[in-house]
């Protein structure tokens, strides 16, 4: 009963537009003063030890940091050109590299938004140039971007992994096969809708341009590959190299050097658009200015700044989740589950309705952090694999994204395209039917998320 | 510079402080990369390792957020939600967010109380008693300031302090108290900034506390920019 009145107050307050972080942490600071007797000093010491205490979300700040000086430092331009070099002859062509570009971003990036945004911003207004329909375009990129969640490296798959204790490495690997099975179903679905409605294609420009444009796009793709070896290794050569923590880290090192000394488009070496940049030979000391570049603080500051948001909310989340274990709620739910006869579908079901309602209001990582620790003891109980529960539920983020009526990426894509909520909600429609589809396959098939991290890592080990 | 589109300093000595805000933030986002990838480094190339590596970093992660917070009150950047707020009339809005005030300075002073009584021991000082609010000094409370971080060194320009808090003797390592102090610090800083923020929605010259996704800014610019063409 206690627990009812907790949710009920953290729901008012996010209705009322308090901050989803103080929501959450009120509600449990209140809880816990009147019903048990931790003080208040062993709630700041949790939130101090959020950050202090928690190796694995260290990734978060460093994935954030990587992806932002990948997209100051125009990859996402490259990314771009190298996609409508591969697909853009096909019928439907720029819109089926546009999903492609967001596929190969979402490797890079841990966020849907981010890639929204990356994307969409240079994509959409390609694409109505050479004769789609705004609707089309929107509906899109809206729905190809939510793959920045699912395609590692993700911010939300770490927040899940630290939450109920598996490797993040797992995860990453077992949201591969899901996110390219996701991207080639959408791809497909255009691909039939361009068909039917004869949509324009553009002209083969010859392996040459494939050539040049994976060349260009080349040291940021590389990036990928960096954070994948670094994580599990060349397999039969080296094992794992850094922990994903420090792979991020890496990361980011690597997409500093990239955008201020390859590619310049950022720090001293940049020029104004359409000029040549200037060559490092002619201003070696560039390679200590850069560190100090306004252009290096002001993506250090950004990336900065979503880390602070981010966590706050999760090391509310994690004040709420003690509350929740304190309570033995999770244990009391799972009996109730058991005791009412539900099986392994039954309850994947309801996860899915919990999260999908969730998704619509939270933002994905705080959303993990509560129902996570909710879900997992129940999930284990009924046999239902940790890490094919964590892409379920990744899955689910990404379609309460796109759902209305809150749907973050609907914002953005609504904010990028310039069009009117409602509108990017009717265009966002018939792919959010594909990604519904593609939720079914995912929380029914389980072989798609563990086959890849059973087979490099070998098979999970449950301990609890 | 950049920051938010919501918040334009009126003042030199407000564009100072947002200036110190916003470098310190990318201060320490950039000391953890670099301190965490001079590890990897020292591990693969010179085979050893920052022994303080990783717990600086982390005392750096708390840092960063722990500062932040406040600085994210103050230009408008907490995530919350919004659709009731944009669906309801202009009056009841601002009852609504006056109350989410209310709500988050209740926060802010209850963190700040925690905060005060987690780290005054280790700061040798006298926590308060009372369970929501400080009713007074608990005269009782064991000092603890000889309590030292695990690995980090202890810098030697601020061995004046052991005299004060030490008794004069040597810290081997830093003290935890200076990483701890963030604590007090930074939830002193979100009493300010929400009460400012406050003050700013009850002026009229704000009316939310929130923003309803993290790339709002950039949306906005790019929006702008498609207004333009």
């Amino acid at each position: 009963m206690d627990v009812v009145l907790l949710f009920v107050m953290v729901i008012g307050l996010l209705l009322i537009g308090v901050p989803i972080a103080v929501s959450l942490g009120l509600s449990s600071i209140i809880f816990l003063l009147v019903f048990s007797d931790t003080s208040l000093a062993s709630i700041a010491q949790s939130l101090y030890q959020a950050m202090a205490g928690h190796y694995t979300l260290l990734a978060i700040p460093f994935f954030i940091l990587a992806s932002s000086f990948m997209s100051t430092g125009g990859v996402a331009k490259r990314i771009i050109r190298f996609s409508i070099a591969c697909v853009g002859h096909m019928r439907g062509g720029l819109a089926i590299a546009g999903v492609f570009a967001c596929m190969l971003f979402a490797a890079l990036s841990g966020s849907s938004p981010a890639t929204v945004v990356a994307i969409g911003s240079i994509v959409i207004a390609a694409m109505r140039q050479v004769g789609y329909t705004r609707d089309f375009a929107a509906g899109v990129i809206c729905n190809a971007g939510t793959l920045g969640i699912l395609i590692p490296p993700s911010i939300v798959m770490v927040v899940y992994a630290s939450s109920v204790e598996v490797s993040v490495g797992r995860m990453f690997l077992a949201g591969v096969i899901p996110g390219i099975l996701a991207g080639v179903m959408l791809m497909i679905t255009i691909y039939i809708i361009a068909r039917i409605r004869n949509m324009p294609k553009g002209e083969w420009r010859g392996w040459g341009e494939v050539g040049t444009s994976f060349l260009d796009a080349f040291w940021g793709l590389m990036l990928i590959a960096i954070i994948m070896i670094g994580i599990y290794g060349i397999p039969g050569i080296t094992g794992a190299i850094f922990t994903p923590t420090e792979a991020a880290a890496v990361a980011s090192v690597y997409a500093f050097l990239i955008a201020s000394f390859v590619y310049r488009d950022m720090g001293p070496l940049a020029t104004p658009e359409g000029e040549r940049p200037i060559s490092l030979l002619r201003k070696p000391h560039a390679l200590i200015t850069a560190f100090f570049h306004k252009d290096t603080r002001h993506t250090l500051f950004d990336a900065g700044k979503l880390t602070i948001t981010l966590m706050f909310i999760i090391a509310n989340a994690l004040i709420l989740k003690h509350v929740l274990t304190d309570e033995q709620i999770p244990q009391q739910i799972a009996g109730a589950m058991l005791d009412a006869g539900f099986g392994k579908i039954m309850f994947l079901i309801v996860v899915n309705i919990i999260l999908l309602i969730g998704g619509q209001f939270m933002e994905p990582s705080g959303l993990i952090v509560i129902v996570a620790p909710l879900v997992f003891p129940i999930a284990i109980e009924l046999g239902v694999d940790p890490i094919h529960l964590g892409i379920i539920m990744v899955v689910n983020m990404e379609i309460g994204m796109i759902t209305p009526p809150v749907g973050l990426n609907l914002f953005v894509t609504s904010g990028v395209a310039g069009m009117p909520i409602m509108a990017v909600v009717r265009a966002a429609l018939p792919f959010l039917a594909v990604l519904f589809v593609f939720l079914i396959m995912v929380t029914y098939i389980p072989w798609l998320s563990t086959y890849l991290p059973t087979t490099f890592m070998g098979p999970e080990i449950i301990t609890k | 510079m950049s920051g938010s589109a919501k918040y334009h300093p009126k003042t030199r000595f407000e564009a100072f402080i947002h200036e110190l805000e916003e470098t310190f933030i990318a201060v320490l986002l950039g000391l953890m990369t670099l301190v965490t990838f001079a590890n990897v480094v020292a591990r693969y190339v010179f085979n050893s390792t920052l022994i303080w590596g990783l717990e600086t970093t982390l005392v750096l992660f708390a840092w960063l957020v722990l500062f932040g917070i406040s600085y994210a009150f103050k230009i408008t950047a907490h995530l919350g939600v919004d659709a009731i707020l944009n669906i309801v009339s202009s009056k009841t809005r601002r009852i609504m967010v006056l109350i989410a005030i209310v709500c988050c300075i209740a926060y802010a002073m209850l963190l700040l109380k925690g905060a005060w009584d987690y780290w005054a021991p280790f700061g040798g000082f006298e926590k308060t008693t009372g369970r929501w609010f400080p009713l007074g000094l608990d005269g009782s409370t064991r000092d603890q300031a000889w309590y030292e971080t695990e690995q980090i060194p202890m810098f030697d320009w601020l061995r004046f302090i052991e005299p004060i808090f030490n008794e004069g003797e040597a810290y081997e390592k830093m003290p935890r108290f200076i990483p701890y102090i963030i604590l007090p610090f930074g939830c002193a800083l979100i009493l300010f900034r929400v009460i400012q923020a406050g003050i700013r929605v009850l002026k009229g010259q704000a009316d939310s506390l929130i923003v309803s996704h993290e790339a709002e800014d950039a949306v906005e610019e790019i929006a702008a920019k498609n207004r333009e063409e």
